[in-house]
């Protein structure tokens, strides 16, 4: 493990990369059992997806994604798992 | 490791990216503890860095004069409120999944009872 000069420690960083279709993701939040799904969009590439039941916001651009989790963490850590197989990672 | 022409470079996986112009993907989570606690929003921002120092010691971590806490490259703590109650944001980006998420377990059974 390699360490700052303050002993801190220095990760490897892992890349996410791609675009995210949204339909893939909701049809994939389907699967997961999630329901009351909403898709509202907010200009070219952004949308936000609400998720009633869960406490849940997701906005979506084309280069980012911000899952703003207000519900149990393992509602976060599905919604997290269920992102990362739509997109790809390096 | 990339092939350029007939030879193999291992190059930055950032470089390597944008080599292929593929554009990098940000993804960040944000979640909000709310609970009740009497004092200033200062004294419960001074504890959880009090926390933090003590658990996450092999992370960065600074404390900014306008009360939020950094830790590592992209956790975020805010805390909010007013006399007696609380809520605590806390927001990290994936590349620090490890550390946002352990934070926010800690300071869920810390804070909030």
């Amino acid at each position: 493990t390699k360490r700052r000069a303050d002993g801190t420690l220095i990760r490897p960083k892992s890349y996410i990369w791609g675009k995210l279709n949204i339909q893939s993701f909701v049809d994939a939040l389907t699967k997961q059992g999630i329901t009351d799904i909403k898709v509202e969009s907010t200009g070219e590439d952004g949308s936000i997806i609400h998720l009633s039941n869960d406490d849940t916001l997701i906005q979506v651009e084309s280069d980012s994604t911000h899952i703003i989790c207000e519900g149990e963490e393992a509602v976060r850590t599905k919604l997290r798992d269920t992102l990362l197989k739509c997109l790809h990672k390096l | 490791l990339v092939m350029k022409g007939s030879k193999l470079q291992l190059i930055d996986a950032a470089d390597a990216l944008q080599d292929f112009g593929l554009a990098e993907h940000q993804l960040r989570f944000t979640s909000t503890l709310a609970f009740d606690e009497e004092g200033p929003t200062t004294e419960t921002a001074d504890k959880i860095y009090q926390l933090v120092k003590s658990q996450l010691k092999d992370f960065p971590t600074h404390y900014s004069s306008d009360g939020s806490i950094t830790i590592s490259d992209s956790v975020l703590v805010q805390v909010s409120g007013d006399e007696e109650s609380k809520s605590v944001l806390v927001s990290w980006s994936y590349q620090d999944e490890d550390v946002g998420s352990y934070l926010l377990q800690l300071l869920k059974s810390e804070l909030v009872t």
